[in-house]
């Protein structure tokens, strides 16, 4: 037979015990274990009590019983002994007779009321009392006449002699009354040893059987109670065995009682173990890290089947093996480390080691461990971490070259709150303000203006909405008073101490004075340039002219190609000039509401013997629209467009000067019948020297830097260019302008 | 018709004023600097004064100021001969008190033409 066999059999037994089981609550059986045999042993003393005072009664009894049978005699006597004494008296008239006579007289009612007191409280001898008590009467007046009698004498005797017969009849009254009075008495008295015994002999029965029948019940309710506890108490500590060896409860114990409800307690808070059993066996079989317990010889004595995933090994494989076996040679001795503190006394522990997978590929785990003196094991999850040092590793390398970058930029950079105060400086900062970065931590970043100094109002307010997303050109000033030009910016940053500013202020004094050297070099190079052009285009020209003398053919040719080329070379000091001061925004533009037709016809006219002498019609459209704009810009724009479909227009085509009005701008194209730009030009035909062929400057002529110079006036206009192309079919190029201001808004 | 040209550069002097005798007509007296030139003025009341703008000693600044203030030459159209191409250069001869301008290096062929729409305008 097997254990659960036992089990199911002893479960049987038990509910079969408990079915016999009153539903009655301990409390409630202790009380009646109690109260039972108490009320039994309080019958039993009554009754105990009861049959001792029959016992004590029928004593008094017969001793009763014996009183009357005496003083009836004693009465009886007296009668007897008065009639003797009677007689004597009679016959001697001796005076002692009389003496004694009238004593025994004088006694009578005495003794008579003495047996009334003794049997007047029985009612069945009431009658025979009073008739007693009359005989008695008639016996005392008879002896009273007797007396009288012999006294008297003579005659008295002879009725004395009647009296006395009389006296006789009396006394047989009184003794048969007297014997009816103490009949029973007599009976009692006869019978009084026997009831006597028989009542002794009835309390000792009556004491034993209830001493006995107590001592059964006591046993009885004892064993009944006890075995509907512990028999019960003995299911609650199977229970607690079963629940101890993680097994199936008995079923619940039946009833109401207090061990009902422990038992049902029990059950709940044995289903609520199982549940939460459950779930930390499922926490632990799905959780994505490895939880074990090591022991202290550092072998794997669980292992949870995350092990699979984080290693490759099942757990059976790990188990019995040391876990430094799979940590690398290089983190060995920081594991045995915090394992060795762990046994030492510190509770818990975390470490990370790079440890191998079966494929002996590197996983760095971080360990977090937990050690237990009571199971002499370390209990451990397992974490991994590779991912996250990666990330890390790419954060600290991204924050070294930010840092690096920070660090290392020839821009200063100051964080700042909303207020201003600074917060953080970099290197470049403290070289280009001179001040150490812990003189301007905490101040406001205004005592780096001169501005701020001089205490104006809402300078921050002003700062801020000055150079916040974009640049503001601002003068500075460093620790000793000296004023320098900056790019001043402020770009907003959320921090987790909330919004935040980075002021990015960039020292331009180095490229203010750069760019001055540059003008003035450009300048120069081009008044220097010019002045020599001016004689050579000159002479040139003159010499050209025929006007100086003639010279032969090659000669005049010679002067051709030279005085062209000297145009060209203005041309091209003339462009460069163009573009360098709109790149720097030098040039100075006249704006001004003007008429579109205006600008239109004299660029017309300023290109048609150009057009004339490439066979090509320029045809422009009438427009009655105004623009915003520097006429004589614009005007080198349309002229620079005109000229370029010109000369890339074939023989008698014709060039179309279109204008095209939009609510807000007006857009101006210049379309040819040339060949047309390939679509990877395109966006470079705005840039500086940039011809679709390379020879074109040489075939066509131009400088390469005509449409980087609209581009650039139009820029300045606010307005955009572009081209539209069809390669062998010709381009459009297009600028669009704003529109003339309002008459109120000029006015304004 | 009398042109007077003051430049310290001889051969712009001798390209100029060739430009103007040769294919315009014009008489030319040449100054090389602008205290010299000043006297010519007064002297010879031309119809107009080409003045270079950067010049030793007197530049063209000083040198229009000083026509300008001689009740003699104040009336003289004077137009600087310059290299520069800035608005803001025209707008400070114009406030010189310059008639207008002709941009080195001039067309020769032109020059004559451009100098009497500037004095006719």
């Amino acid at each position: 037979m097997t254990a659960s066999d036992l089990r199911s059999k002893n479960d049987f037994r038990l509910s079969k015990q408990q079915k016999m089981q009153l539903d009655i609550k301990i409390k409630h059986k202790g009380l009646i274990l109690v109260a039972v045999p108490l009320l039994f042993e309080l019958v039993f003393l009554a009754v105990l009590s009861g049959l001792l005072r029959q016992a004590e009664y029928k004593t008094w009894q017969e001793m009763h019983s014996k009183t009357v049978v005496y003083e009836s005699g004693a009465l009886s006597r007296l009668f007897h002994d008065a009639g003797i004494a009677m007689g004597g008296y009679a016959l001697t008239k001796s005076p002692l007779f009389r003496e004694r006579f009238d004593s025994i007289v004088s006694s009578i009612p005495r003794e008579f009321k003495h047996m009334k007191k003794l049997v007047g409280r029985n009612p069945s001898q009431k009658d025979s009392l009073k008739r007693l008590e009359t005989y008695t009467n008639s016996g005392l007046k008879l002896l009273s006449s007797a007396r009288d009698a012999i006294e008297i004498g003579g005659e008295g005797i002879s009725r004395v002699r009647s009296l006395y017969s009389e006296m006789k009849g009396v006394s047989k009254n009184i003794s048969t009354e007297l014997d009816n009075l103490t009949s029973e008495s007599r009976k009692i008295e006869e019978d009084g040893p026997s009831a006597r015994k028989q009542s002794d002999q009835l309390v000792r029965i009556f004491l034993a059987v209830g001493v006995l029948f107590n001592i059964g019940l006591t046993f009885v309710l004892s064993y009944f109670f006890s075995n509907g506890i512990t028999k019960r108490l003995f299911v609650l500590t199977d229970n607690a065995n079963r629940l101890a060896r993680d097994e199936k409860l008995s079923e619940p114990i039946k009833g109401t009682d207090e061990i009902a409800q422990l038992d049902t307690v029990f059950h709940n808070m044995a289903d609520a173990l199982a549940e939460a059993s459950r779930k930390e066996r499922a926490i632990v079989e799905n959780a994505a890290d490895v939880i074990c317990s090591i022991d202290s010889d550092n072998r794997f004595t669980k292992i949870s089947p995350a092990c699979r995933k984080l290693w490759g090994y099942e757990p059976s494989e790990l188990i019995g093996t040391r876990y430094l076996n799979l940590v690398i040679s290089d983190d060995v001795e920081d594991a045995a480390i915090a394992t060795r503190a762990l046994r030492q006394g510190q509770q818990t522990a975390s470490f990370e080691t790079r440890t191998y997978r079966k494929d002996r590929s590197i996983v760095t785990v971080l360990w977090s461990a937990f050690w237990s003196p009571s199971e002499n094991s370390m209990f451990c999850v397992a974490h991994d971490i590779t991912e996250r040092k990666l990330i890390e590793e790419a954060l600290k390398e991204s924050e070294r070259r930010v840092r690096s970058i920070i660090e290392n930029t020839l821009v200063s950079l100051i964080v700042i709150d909303r207020f201003g105060m600074i917060e953080l400086v970099n290197p470049q900062t403290e070289k280009s303000f001179g001040y150490p970065a812990e003189a301007v931590l905490d101040q406001n970043i205004g005592i780096l203006f001169p501005q701020f100094m001089a205490a104006e109002d809402n300078f921050i307010e002003d700062l801020f909405a000055q150079a916040s997303g974009r640049i503001a050109d601002l003068e500075m000033m460093r620790a000793d008073g000296e004023l320098f030009p900056v790019e001043f910016s402020l770009s907003q940053l959320e921090t987790n101490e909330g919004t935040r500013y980075i002021a990015n202020i960039l020292d331009v004094s180095e490229r203010q004075e750069f760019e001055k050297l540059k003008r003035e070099f450009v300048s120069t190079v081009s008044h220097e340039l010019r002045t020599p052009l001016t004689s050579i285009r000159g002479s040139l020209t003159l010499l050209n002219t025929g006007m100086l003398g003639s010279l032969n053919e090659k000669g005049e040719r010679m002067v051709s190609i030279a005085e062209r080329n000297t145009i060209r070379l203005i041309n091209l000091i003339n462009d460069i000039l163009d573009v360098e001061r709109l790149a720097s925004g030098r040039v100075e533009m006249q704006f001004d509401n003007t008429d579109l037709s205006s600008i239109v016809e004299r660029s017309v006219e300023s290109v048609r013997s150009f057009a004339d002498q490439h066979s090509v019609k320029i045809e422009a459209e009438a427009s009655e629209s105004k623009v915003y704009a520097d006429s004589d810009r614009i005007i080198q724009v349309v002229i620079n467009l005109l000229s370029n479909a010109v000369k890339f227009s074939p023989k008698d085509s014709t060039v179309t000067l279109a204008v095209k009005e939009e609510a807000d701008w007006v857009e101006i194209r210049v379309i040819d019948r040339g060949r047309g730009i390939p679509e990877k030009y395109k966006a470079l035909v705005f840039e500086r020297f940039q011809q679709v062929e390379v020879s074109d400057a040489k075939r066509k002529g131009g400088t390469g830097l005509g449409l980087a110079i609209c581009k650039g006036i139009i820029e300045q206009h606010k307005g955009t260019i572009g081209v539209e192309s069809e390669e062998g079919k010709g381009s459009t190029f297009w600028f669009r302008l704003p529109k003339a201001l309002e008459a109120e808004a000029v006015t304004a | 018709m009398k042109i007077l040209i003051i430049d310290d550069e001889e051969d712009i002097r001798y390209v100029c004023g060739s430009s103007l005798e040769l294919i315009g007509g014009v008489d030319v007296i040449e100054a090389d600097g602008g205290h010299r030139g000043i006297e010519l003025a007064e002297t010879e009341k031309p119809d107009a004064i080409l003045l270079d703008m950067i010049m030793p000693d007197m530049d063209g600044s000083a040198t229009i100021t000083a026509l300008k203030k001689n009740p003699e030459t104040a009336s003289i159209p004077v137009i600087f001969l310059t290299t520069r191409t800035l608005s803001l250069d025209f707008a400070r001869m114009k406030s010189l008190g310059a008639a207008g301008w002709v941009v080195k290096p001039f067309d020769p062929l032109t020059i004559t033409d451009q100098i009497k729409e500037i004095i006719n305008k």
